[in-house]
């Protein structure tokens, strides 16, 4: 057995080496409730094995954040956020909390096809609510998503219902809109940019149904 | 999975890696068989003051256990615990804003590792930033999971091999934990106090 | 064939006079100037879209004036096209001015002017749409008609099948794509999951024999010839590698067995495999299977080259052959037979004990493979990397150590698992053929072996009673026998578990020794049920002669009234030998040893029962007679 490495020097080594993958490529758009049958149909159609009928899934997902007041003056923003989600399934048993770090998703000019953004995902036990809080994370917002998850290739689609927490019962809650979200995403190391031509590709099959877009979440927040 | 004893080691007038060296013959000569290496590390972090008090975040790894690494999250009251995937690591990185690391205190043992029946048994030399501090021996007994019915054994087997200055408690951690199932988060722990006792040391540390 | 063909010019020239011997007089041709002229005359300069209909009105009579005017009074031919031209300047002049004043925005300024709006009625389009979607919906319809009349009319003139009917129905069970002029179809398993690299194409044409299969709607009797042989129309061309048939051939074979035995001929392969006439479907099912038993055998000569097994696996030709257990070989072959020596050679020498079920084993397997490789699991939430399995996920927060891991990644080869499956397969029938000969040497007490239904591929169980017929309700042995890959656990009467190895001896030996402690056992459920009493027992009696397996095993027992005493042992490899001895004995003589009467309560000598001389079905029936005679008589 050959000498265990430092576990940091392996990892900077990994992250040079381009083997991690930490970013995600995303298309996002959602379908009207009474269509949403319509799409599930032609999704089973496009993706990979779904001869059993597609994967449904029930997930908790709360956003955390940490802030503090930005001492220095020359940054823009008053105050550095750093937010965090964690997630959960409710559905299955005996899986992991999934806590995922998201960073500033980059748009690019017109010619590249999706949003990029850099992504940490790792498993990790259940202590993850508590170890937050005591982080210094204050919980930001909680839904509930619903829905079906397909694959096609090293693509991930997922058609989801989004509900609000109505208290703290899990069966009362309430969905946000008539609609559901649709995300067609690819968690790959940097530099892999070929799979966002397939990506747009994968997304023309769907259309008129679904929209599959590079959303801008920075021009959704001055129409709110 | 078993239950795991950590002690600190020392020896009258002599160097750590003659230590290692007389640990390593009297292990042998009890029939063990050299299984590779180990290393454990500990990198710590601490809040920035605009976070509130101060919080510390203790980052574990141990080659035992490579798919994971542990956080021990220090408040001051308590000390809460998480187990993750290897990009924790990342993580932390991304955070730098909120949490420093302090490089000075990074810490590791690592050695050889030894397996001799149900027992194996890890003879690390603890280093802290690169200064040597001392030595570290760990015995995990394989067949059981709860401290109280394997204790006994344990420190038998200590003796067999450290002679007197084995350990005749279990590890303050472990004192009010003997009844609970022994799980991998709990050897972190007990490193993470060693490494903090090596840190405080001036020099190297003595028993 | 050609006909010659004449070129003539027209006539460029106008007549301008027929003599009346008939000579035409031709114009003379116009010079350049004069033509040239006379095209300018005809450009309308004048005319723009706003002007069109004024001057429509007087057009025609204005042209055929100033046609006249240029022809007759050719004084100067481009007169009117300069006054156009001079019109076109001033007009264009005005506009320049206007135009210059207009930029300055000081005396002009030019508004946009609104257009008037179209009064549309919209009951009005909707009627006009309405009546034109009709016209076109009954044109449709009517082509629809004609085309079905046409179609109808077609097939039932035509006994074969169109081409493209054809081509319609393999394309819905077979992956086709057009490139360039060719139609190329893809028989492989790609797409389910395989990573074999031989490709699976095959072409798609037209058959040539046109002529052939043309000529039966000229036929006054269409349906006899095509009730005969439907040709089909449609031709696929397998890529020569995978013609024929190929299947795998799996057997189990002893060292000293003779390699031919029998030469039977290839299952199904009576009729040739590449008859011409074949229909597609199955040409391309064959070929599909041939493809199939290639990249299983490819996999399984791949895995027994790398394989460390303690006895080498080898690799020979189309052929691997693997020892399962010692003297015993599985033989894996790849049989595949061509169109090129369908005939001349023989086929291979097939043994009668080809193993179906292993065979298909092997099928199973690589197609779980297949599956396994395009199934992937969810990951759960679903954030989550697409990729690791369940268990791997949890490795991270559960801490799972390094043998955890390494476990993870361990899968079993092909190889292994089929040489798993016949080793089970090995001692199934071994164990079978043990407990049939013991059930069929031994008539008494009976052996009866129960089989499971339910069993894996490399684990099944055996229950076996042991039981004395008439008597199975006062004493019977259950043994329970799991049968595994290379070792057999009997699990006993009394809940001990004894392993044993794959050599069939050794279950031979422990049924034996079951079959003593029964007897032994049984007896004594029947003196107690007779009011007889057990005195001692033992099941591994160290007195009496060695015995070459095992011990032999003893019982005493004494009649109610304690007067009679009869004394049993069951050796494995001897008979059961019965004594009796009496209590007192009923004939004392006073010796020198014995003096006194009192010593007769000790119980006399022990005499031998003839067993075989007794009446009785069996053992216990011959006991239950002795036991009886032996308590009335006192």
């Amino acid at each position: 057995m050959s000498l265990p490495g430092n576990a940091m020097d392996s990892l900077s080594a990994a992250l040079k080496c381009n083997i991690i993958p930490n970013q995600e490529y995303l298309l996002q758009g959602s379908v009207l409730d009474q269509y949403v049958e319509v799409l599930l149909h032609r999704l089973r159609g496009l993706c990979d094995n779904v001869d059993s009928g597609p994967e449904s899934f029930h997930d908790h997902e709360i956003c955390f954040s940490l802030r503090i007041p930005n001492t220095a003056a020359s940054t823009p923003m008053p105050m550095s956020i750093f937010s965090l989600r964690v997630r959960r399934a409710l559905d299955v048993s005996d899986t992991p909390y999934q806590l995922r770090y998201i960073g500033q998703q980059e748009l690019g000019d017109k010619n590249r096809p999706t949003v990029v953004r850099s992504s940490i995902d790792m498993a990790c036990s259940s202590t993850i609510l508590e170890f937050l809080t005591e982080l210094g994370c204050r919980i930001e917002f909680e839904y509930i998503a619903r829905g079906y998850m397909f694959r096609k290739g090293r693509m991930k689609i997922t058609v989801s219902k989004i509900f609000k927490m109505g208290g703290n019962k899990p069966e009362s809650v309430e969905p946000i809109s008539q609609s559901y979200l649709v995300e067609l995403s690819v968690l790959a190391p940097s530099g892999q940019d070929a799979i966002g031509e397939d990506m747009r590709i994968f997304a023309e099959q769907l259309r008129p149904l679904v929209q599959l877009e590079k959303i801008d979440y920075k021009r959704l927040g001055n129409i709110m | 999975m078993g239950v795991t004893i950590l002690t600190q080691f020392a020896l009258e007038n002599k160097t750590g890696p003659q230590t290692v060296e007389v640990l390593s013959k009297r292990i042998c000569a009890l029939g063990a068989v050299q299984q590779g290496h180990f290393l454990v590390d500990c990198e710590t972090y601490t809040s920035v003051p605009q976070l509130g008090h101060q919080r510390t975040v203790h980052v574990l790894h141990n080659s035992e256990q490579p798919a994971t690494v542990f956080s021990l999250l220090d408040n001051g009251t308590k000390i809460t615990a998480l187990a993750t995937d290897g990009l924790f690591d990342l993580l932390m990185m991304k955070m730098s804003q909120f949490y420093t690391s302090k490089k000075q205190t990074k810490a590791e043992s690592k050695g050889l590792r030894y397996e001799i029946g149900d027992f194996y048994v890890k003879l690390g030399t603890v280093t802290v930033s690169s200064n040597y501090k001392g030595i570290l021996v760990e015995v995990e007994y394989r067949p059981c999971v709860v401290p109280a019915m394997c204790w006994d054994l344990l420190k038998e087997f200590l003796q067999g091999f450290l002679g007197l200055t084995a350990p005749t408690n279990p590890p303050t951690y472990l004192q009010n934990r003997m009844q609970e199932v022994y799980t991998p988060i709990d050897t972190i722990h007990q490193y993470l106090e060693h490494f903090t006792m090596f840190r405080k040391s001036p020099g190297i540390y003595r028993n | 064939m050609s006909v010659n063909i004449s070129v003539e010019a027209p006539i460029e020239n106008q007549i301008q006079e027929i003599t009346y011997d008939g000579t035409e007089i031709y114009q003379p041709p116009l010079t350049l100037s004069e033509s040239l002229a006379k095209y300018a005359q005809k450009i309308d300069f004048s005319k723009t879209e706003l002007e069109i209909k004024k001057e429509e009105l007087n057009e025609d009579s204005k042209s055929d004036t100033d046609s006249k005017e240029a022809f007759q009074s050719s004084l100067w031919p481009w007169d009117s096209v300069r006054n156009k031209l001079r019109n076109a300047l001033q007009e264009v002049c005005v506009l320049a001015d206007v135009l210059a004043i207009a930029k300055d925005k000081r005396y002009l300024v030019l508004d946009p002017v609104q257009q008037e709006t179209l009064e549309t009625k919209p009951m009005v389009q909707i009627y006009a749409r309405k009546k034109a979607l009709a016209g076109a919906a009954s044109v449709l319809l009517a082509g629809s008609e004609k085309m079905k009349n046409s179609q109808t009319e077609a097939a039932r003139s035509r006994t074969t099948l169109d081409f493209h009917i054809e081509l319609l129905r393999l394309r819905q069970n077979w992956r086709l794509k057009k490139v360039s002029n060719t139609i190329i179809g893809d028989l492989s398993y790609r797409t389910t999951g395989s990573k074999y690299l031989q490709t699976g194409t095959f072409e798609v044409t037209k058959a040539e024999d046109e002529e052939k299969t043309n000529s039966p709607p000229s036929s006054p009797l269409p349906g006899s010839t095509a009730s005969a042989k439907p040709t089909s129309a449609l031709r696929v061309s397998i890529p020569s590698e995978l013609q024929g048939v190929a299947y795998i051939e799996v057997l189990c074979q002893k060292d000293q067995e003779d390699l031919c035995t029998a030469n039977l001929t290839l299952l199904g392969s009576g009729a040739p495999p590449t008859n011409p006439d074949m229909h597609w479907q199955q040409k391309l099912e064959a070929a599909q299977n041939v493809l199939f038993c290639k990249e299983l055998f490819n996999q399984l000569a791949k895995e027994a080259v790398q394989l460390q097994a303690p006895v080498p696996h080898m690799v020979v030709g189309n052929q691997i052959m693997a020892t399962v257990l010692p003297g015993i070989q599985l033989i894996i072959a790849l049989r595949h037979s061509t169109s090129s020596d369908k005939k001349q050679q023989n086929p291979p020498p097939s043994k009668s004990d080809h193993d179906h079920v292993l065979e298909h084993s092997l099928h199973q397997l690589l197609r779980e493979v297949h599956h396994k490789n395009t199934h992937h699991p969810f990951p759960h939430p679903a954030t989550g990397p697409l990729g690791p399995s369940k268990k791997r996920m949890l490795a991270g927060p559960m801490a799972a150590d390094r043998y955890e891991l390494l476990e993870m990644t361990k899968t079993q080869t092909l190889l292994e698992q089929i040489v798993q499956q016949a080793q089970h397969f090995i001692m199934r029938m071994r164990t079978e053929y043990v407990l049939d000969t013991i059930a069929k040497e031994v008539k008494d007490p009976l052996i009866t072996s129960h089989w499971n239904t339910l069993n894996s591929p490399t684990q099944s169980c055996v229950k076996i009673h042991i039981s004395t017929h008439g008597y199975d309700a006062v004493c019977r042995t259950p043994l329970i026998i799991h049968v595994g890959e290379k070792s057999l656990k009997c699990i006993c009467r009394d809940g001990k578990v004894m392993n044993m190895s794959y050599e069939p001896q050794e279950l031979r030996d422990l049924i034996f020794c079951h079959i003593n402690q029964h007897q032994i056992l049984a007896v004594q459920a029947l003196a107690k049920t007779m009011g007889w009493q057990a005195l001692g027992n033992s099941n591994h009696l160290g007195t009496g002669t060695v015995e070459p397996l095992g011990n032999a095993s003893s019982c005493l027992l004494s009649s109610p009234t304690g007067d009679r005493i009869i004394a049993v042992r069951c050796e494995p490899s001897t008979d059961t030998q019965v004594s009796v001895a009496h209590s007192p004995r009923q004939d004392f003589f006073p010796s020198r040893l014995v003096t006194e009467r009192k010593w007769e309560h000790l119980g006399g000598q022990f005499r031998d029962v003839r067993l075989d001389k007794m009446e009785g079905r069996n053992f216990l029936h011959k006991m239950e007679l002795l036991m009886a005679s032996l308590t009335s008589s006192s």
